[in-house]
């Protein structure tokens, strides 16, 4: 007997992880692991049921009818009905490599790092680290509307971390490329000497000092912003749970007029995708428009129960259900030039570069740390400090946004959600914030 | 315990690698598990996952090669790839995996009565919800999950040891208005998770964090959370300790064996038979026996953690501190049940902020320290409890400082993954206020 299903699909993933990590000129490690991962999600009479296997079982051409079964009967538990729309579903082209990483032997790829490892060489210099990856997968999806689709992606990128180290005080800097579009460590020693070099000059920075004071976000951290205090609060699984400040602010102005924030899955940058883990397809999402919340991030659940919105946003692991979740995210070139905002400051502080940022979208505070700045004194970059960070509110902080910049850049990066990480970009002009709350050890 | 057919295939291995390497070593990990997870007040979603995973490690030449695969079928590419990849790695002086030991396999950390019911997890639910209730907040999302995993380590050498453990997990997100409440707990055994006391808290958090004013920017005494303490070790304090950061550059504690880094009666000791560790077994992640290693003893550094690869490479004694917890699977140095110790004291009677919660914890400068992170549930605390809630605060400081700013911890701990910690309470940290 078939199981009484209102919906189901299964997403498998199979391939093939290498790594290799120089560390101190030293391999210590260069080779490839290989994976195969299936879930099947079946909507049964109320709730989602799960199913994830992995290796021998997920080895199937067409979907076995006892996974179905079995994800039903996990369904059991359930006792809720979530509702469910049905989507338009399409897949978009995944663009073609420039050099195909499976293409270049792992002996090159080791010479080539190896090179670019020679790059970050300098004074005060104690620590070298060069870590590739490259993770090849191919994308098996359908479900029990028709839709079915394959595609291949590849992702690789490297990261250089040096480390700087003079009179008891420890710096480090610390620099990362990720893409879709092929074998991406060719040429790159510029970047590794900038993690040197960041690293030296970080040994003579000040600590910063902490308190109130107008900011500029470089673009880099300004796309984290944009990642962490307006994307996570627009996606519909936490407006849905009640679970985000921007729940029922649809239409609402809720920050400055310069301001319109994008998710765009169909971007192909590191957050690419060709369709959704649910098999929707993606297209550009306009969350915030000219400071007005326009449009929440959806799956085909949330779209249902929330409305107001798009879906295609729906991404998990291999193996894992997807959720709702950022893929390119954005925010819109504005009119200024860098010298107009750095000037329009006057007092304040740059801040440049990220490690990372985490929001509570529910009471709306969000924080994120970045690797350096600068103060700006009478309109002028002045002395380097590091370890700066910033958090605020995101309803206030939107606001205090008084200009932005037109030289938007986009960067790769990941992304933690429940459990599950996936590759993103984040991007932004340069930004100038009035009113923010910068951390630092110093205060007055 | 380990099915006849998972013996055969680490035999095979075994004898097909003895072929083309010096030495080489199978860890067999297979695993069941289900879960239930809560959208506000109803289950939405149950799970089931099931699977296994074999790591192979050769040494030829003194070079290591490692590959995984999820697919035992497939081994031999995995031992392939493994072959490949010691090609390119830099040899060690390499001594020798570890030989079998008379050591009790007997399993330390499994509930027989976990399995893979549904109703294991609906009764967890249901427990999680009644200790909600305590509080007038809404349930936002949860989760009830419980695992059954087997993992098996073998090698060349003749060594095998094999095990079964449980886990159990549960958590739950609340918010009352625009105050949020988060707790969870972990463990092996059902009698000692404690569902009710998770909901309970979650929604004290939520529903008594309303209202909260903002605080003028000072030097305040704070108290930090087991949750809060934990994730500034992690972030630094932990890495410091690898012997592979030690020996290449990256920790602040390299050559400083036998000096004063913390406060005098502070202990960093990784015990990994204590009672109350989530995950105990009496070998690591390399078949070493487990023991116990003192990292920080009353203020003075006294050793650094090492797997084989890092101790054979420069030239230091093993401590037994291979984990697997990596993407590759290859062993890696971590701890099992890291401890922090300090003199007890009642932390909470004199006025202090309380620190549930951090956000951001994992954005400090992990080399130096230095971090600047956003306060999740703070509360001004005095006479033994938690009193009128602050809205916001950011708190700046250096991580390794902490360690020589503890005035006293909690004589009640928490296991959070591997790590045992205290509530801790510190003097002179910088609070950025909104006041």
């Amino acid at each position: 007997m078939s199981a009484p299903y209102r919906y189901y699909d299964v997403r498998r993933v199979t391939g093939e992880v290498t790594q290799i990590d120089v560390d101190n000129g030293r391999v210590e490690q260069a080779g490839s692991s290989f994976f195969d991962k299936a879930v099947i999600r079946v909507l049964g009479d109320k709730g989602w049921g799960i199913l994830s296997v992995s290796g021998e079982e997920a080895e199937f051409e067409s979907l076995p009818e006892s996974f179905i079964q079995e994800a039903y009967a996990a369904s059991q538990v359930t006792n809720i009905v979530i509702p469910f729309r049905e989507t338009p579903s399409s897949l978009h082209a995944v663009p073609a490599m420039k050099e195909n990483p499976a293409d270049v032997s792992l002996d090159e790829k080791v010479s080539i790092l190896l090179d670019m490892y020679k790059a970050t060489e300098g004074q005060d210099i104690v620590s070298r680290r060069i870590n590739y990856i490259e993770k090849d997968e191919k994308v098996f999806f359908s479900d029990c509307l028709g839709h079915s689709y394959t595609y291949h992606l590849c992702r690789c990128g490297f990261s250089v971390l040096a480390v700087a180290s003079r009179a008891g005080v420890v710096q480090m800097g610390y620099e990362r490329d990720h893409t879709i579009s092929g074998l991406n460590i060719r040429h790159r020693q510029d970047l590794a000497r900038e993690a040197t070099d960041r690293a030296q000059k970080l040994l003579d920075a000040k600590p910063a000092k902490g308190g109130v004071m107008r900011a500029i976000l470089d673009p880099e951290l300004a796309g984290v912003f944009a990642h962490e205090a307006v994307g996570h609060a627009s996606e519909g699984d936490l407006v849905k749970e009640g679970s985000s400040i921007l729940k029922g602010k649809i239409n609402e102005q809720i920050g400055s007029t310069l301001l319109t924030i994008v998710d765009d899955p169909s971007l192909p940058e590191f957050g690419f995708c060709p369709v959704d883990d649910e098999g929707t397809e993606t297209k550009r999402t306009e969350i915030i428009q000219k400071g007005v919340l326009s449009a929440y991030l959806h799956s085909k659940e949330t779209l249902a129960s929330v409305g107001d919105g798009i879906a295609g946003h729906c991404r998990g692991m291999p193996g894992v259900e997807p959720i709702v979740r950022m893929s390119n995210t954005f925010i819109e070139n504005g009119d200024s030039t860098y010298d107009e905002i750095i000037s329009e400051c006057k007092s304040g502080i740059l801040l440049k570069g990220s490690r990372g940022g985490q929001v509570d979208p529910g009471r709306g505070m969000f924080q994120f740390n970045a690797e350096y700045g600068f103060l700006i004194e009478n309109g002028e970059c002045t002395t380097m400090v590091r370890d700066v960070s910033l958090s605020g509110e995101i309803l206030q902080t939107l606001h205090t946004i008084s200009l932005i910049g037109n030289d938007l850049a986009l960067h790769p990066g990941y992304c933690g959600k429940g459990g599950q990480t996936v590759p993103v970009t984040d991007g932004s002009p340069h930004l100038l914030l009035d009113n923010a709350v910068v951390g630092g050890c110093e205060i007055d | 315990m380990l099915l006849s057919g998972g013996v055969k295939l680490i035999e095979d291995i075994l004898r097909a690698a003895k072929h083309v390497a010096d030495e080489a070593e199978v860890f067999y990990a297979q695993s069941e598990s289900i879960a239930a997870d809560l959208k506000q007040d109803n289950i939405a979603i149950g799970g089931k996952s099931k699977g296994s995973g074999i790591i192979i490690r050769i040494i030829k030449d003194g070079k290591i090669g490692v590959s995984c695969t999820d697919n035992p079928k497939t081994w031999k590419n995995c031992l392939d790839a493994a072959c490949a990849s010691a090609r390119f790695s830099d040899p060690l002086p390499w001594k020798g995996l570890p030989g079998a030991e008379d050591i009790d396999q007997k399993p330390l950390a499994l509930d027989k009565r976990v399995n893979t019911d549904p109703a294991l997890v609906t009764d967890l639910i249901s427990r999680l919800k009644t200790g909600a209730e305590t509080y007038a907040a809404d349930i936002t999302s949860g989760s009830a999950s419980v695992a059954i995993s087997e993992h098996t380590i073998a090698n060349s050498n003749g060594l095998l040891y094999s095990t079964t453990g449980t886990q159990v997990h549960v958590s739950l997100e609340m918010i009352a208005g625009q105050s949020t409440g988060y707790e969870s707990d972990t463990s092996w055994n059902l009698d000692a998770i404690d569902p009710e006391k998770t909901g309970k808290e979650a929604s004290f958090f939520a529903s008594q964090g309303q209202g909260g004013k903002e605080i003028e920017t000072g030097i305040y005494d704070v108290v930090l959370s087991p949750m809060a303490i934990s994730q500034l070790l992690d972030a630094a304090v932990i890495p410091a300790l690898s012997g592979r950061n030690v020996h290449t550059g990256r920790s602040v504690f390299a050559g400083k064996i036998g000096e004063t880094i913390a406060g005098d009666k502070i202990s960093l000791i990784d015990d990994p038979m204590d009672a109350r560790g989530v995950a105990n077994c009496a070998w690591d992640g390399e078949g070493m026996p487990v023991r116990k290693n003192s990292f920080i003893e009353n203020g003075v550094l006294r050793s650094f953690a090492y797997d084989l690869r890092t101790a054979y490479r420069y030239g230091e004694n093993p401590t037994a501190s291979a984990v697997r917890t990596g993407q590759s699977g290859a062993p890696a140095i971590g701890n099992h049940n890291l401890i922090l110790k300090g003199p007890e004291s009642d932390i909470l009677s004199e006025k202090a902020i309380y620190v549930h919660d951090l956000i951001g914890a994992h954005t400090a400068n992990p080399m130096s320290g230095d971090f600047s992170v956003e306060l999740s549930s703070p509360f001004f605390a005095y006479d033994g409890g938690l009193h009128e809630p602050i809205r916001t605060g950011m708190i700046s400081g250096n991580i390794f400082d902490i360690l020589h700013k503890i005035q006293g911890c909690s004589t009640d701990t928490r296991t959070l993954g591997s790590t045992i910690v205290p509530s801790v309470r510190l003097s002179n940290i910088t609070v950025i206020g909104r006041g």
